[in-house]
């Protein structure tokens, strides 16, 4: 196909597998949050967050290398090598306001503070509209759809937000609120790196093995900050090893969300993306009721503002999915990428094909020793700290856990194959 | 190294909201502990 040309049905499957993405990230990325439940057993903030983002490293390099190979992964950025550093700011990004999160959840707990990170999506649909082109050309009821999705969300959230000050815990809601705000804060902004490297051009898979390079390097120096140097940090890790599976598990998993999350922001953008991706919200809330028993004991009240604050959001998000992108808005969005290839001096074909889902050129589609090694050292450790696991002392429903984890996988697989035969990874 | 691509950046105001946003991201953090 000449990657020049965009057809309505292109553009279709194209946007088809972008929302699919985004409900599969929905999915994953909730579930990852669940083991920052060890927080309520003394161990440090820091530290967790430190340990999973090693988990989302080890993810990070072996998964791009068995789905696509480092070898493509060079290519990419041999087209566009300053997206690096862009994805390194991305992955500093991610890795303060994953901090944020587990004080937030230490605070105000995993149910209410997860809808209030979750706000990120508004400051989406600000940057993707005011520096991508998104929404332009998009038609008034489409931008409805997508900006009266965005209120509804607002008063979701603003209904936790009162429930929170019922229920915190330890009497630091007002500190639990704010860390959990900017962890939207940044968490949205760092959406304008991601937009930015796909409407360049790189594949996802590429942008997010550097992107790990940002979060490790920013968690390392949180964590030795927090504990007062090397000796601290590695003594409360060898002290913690036999739940470090847990955390780097949830790390694991969030790269599966994110993943997805990437592939939803390229085909739809971030204004869409990104609230289709808050579905984790309704992931996390399943997760923290059934699984974890949260809000058990507290008044009628604050379970009706917690599930109805949620359910608002969801509704708005689904109403922003519902207003997909048209062939009008996708021409403004692919002005916004030639403005891109101009500004940095990107081959424009590179930059047309991969806004398509498609590559120009042969694709490096063999796997080398490198690529191996990756998948077989990550195995490796977490085989190791598996072992070396003991299954936490916390009530757990374990049957939810099997019925949510069933409903994953099945979502991996669905989505999994829906991109792969209309992008091949792309 | 493609040094007119690392300049294009540094002129690229698209470049300074996030540095903006993570260094506010990080005073909150130092706040919040």
């Amino acid at each position: 196909m000449d990657p020049l040309t965009l057809d309505a049905s292109r553009l279709r499957r194209l946007q088809l597998a972008g929302i699919a993405c985004g409900f599969a990230a929905g999915a994953w990325l909730g579930a990852a949050e669940a083991p920052t439940k060890m927080v309520t057993l003394g161990l440090s903030p820091v530290v967790i967050s430190l340990t999973m983002v090693l988990g989302v490293f080890l993810a990070r390099w072996s998964l791009p290398a068995l789905l696509r190979g480092t070898a493509a992964i060079g290519a990419d950025v041999r087209q566009a090598p300053h997206l690096v550093v862009w994805a390194v700011l991305a992955g500093c990004l991610w890795a303060v306001a994953n901090t944020l999160t587990v004080f937030a959840i230490r605070d105000i707990g995993l149910s209410i503070a997860f809808p209030l990170w979750n706000a990120n999506s508004l400051l989406g649909i600000l940057w993707g509209a005011v520096f991508f082109n998104e929404l332009r050309g998009a038609g008034w009821s489409r931008r409805l759809g997508v900006l009266g999705g965005a209120v509804l969300m607002c008063v979701g959230a603003t209904l936790l937000a009162i429930a929170s000050s019922a229920g915190a815990a330890g009497g630091h809601s007002a500190r639990g609120v704010a860390a959990a705000l900017a962890a939207g804060a940044l968490w949205g902004t760092m959406y304008i790196p991601y937009r930015k490297a796909y409407l360049t051009g790189m594949n996802p898979l590429a942008f997010v093995t550097f992107f790990t390079v940002g979060e490790v390097g920013m968690m390392t120096a949180l964590g030795l900050t927090d504990r007062g140097g090397l000796g601290p940090l590695v003594t409360e890790l060898a002290g913690a090893r036999d739940v470090l599976f847990w955390l780097l598990l949830g790390g694991f998993v969030w790269v599966v969300g994110d993943l997805f999350q990437q592939y939803a922001a390229k085909y739809i953008g971030i204004s869409r993306g990104i609230p289709l991706s808050n579905t984790n919200q309704l992931w996390g809330l399943g997760w923290g009721l059934l699984v974890f028993g949260e809000l058990r004991g507290r008044s009628a009240a604050t379970h009706s503002q917690v599930i109805g604050g949620s359910l608002l959001m969801a509704l708005g998000a689904a109403a922003i999915a519902l207003a997909s992108a048209t062939g009008a808005e996708h021409s403004r969005w692919q002005e916004a990428a030639e403005r891109e290839g101009s500004r940095y001096g990107i081959d424009p074909a590179y930059v047309r094909a991969a806004l398509a889902g498609q590559t120009v050129g042969a694709a490096h589609t063999r796997r080398n020793w490198l690529d191996w090694t990756l998948v077989a050292g990550t195995t490796a450790v977490f085989v190791g700290f598996g072992v070396m696991a003991r299954v936490p002392t916390l009530a757990i429903q374990w049957g939810w856990v099997v019925g949510l984890a069933a409903t994953m996988m099945a979502l991996l697989v669905g989505t999994g194959l829906l991109l792969w035969r209309t992008t091949r990874l792309n | 190294m493609s040094h007119p691509r690392f300049a294009a950046m540094l002129r690229d105001p698209q470049f300074w909201v996030p540095i903006a946003v993570l260094a506010g991201g990080l005073l909150v953090l130092a706040w919040i502990r």
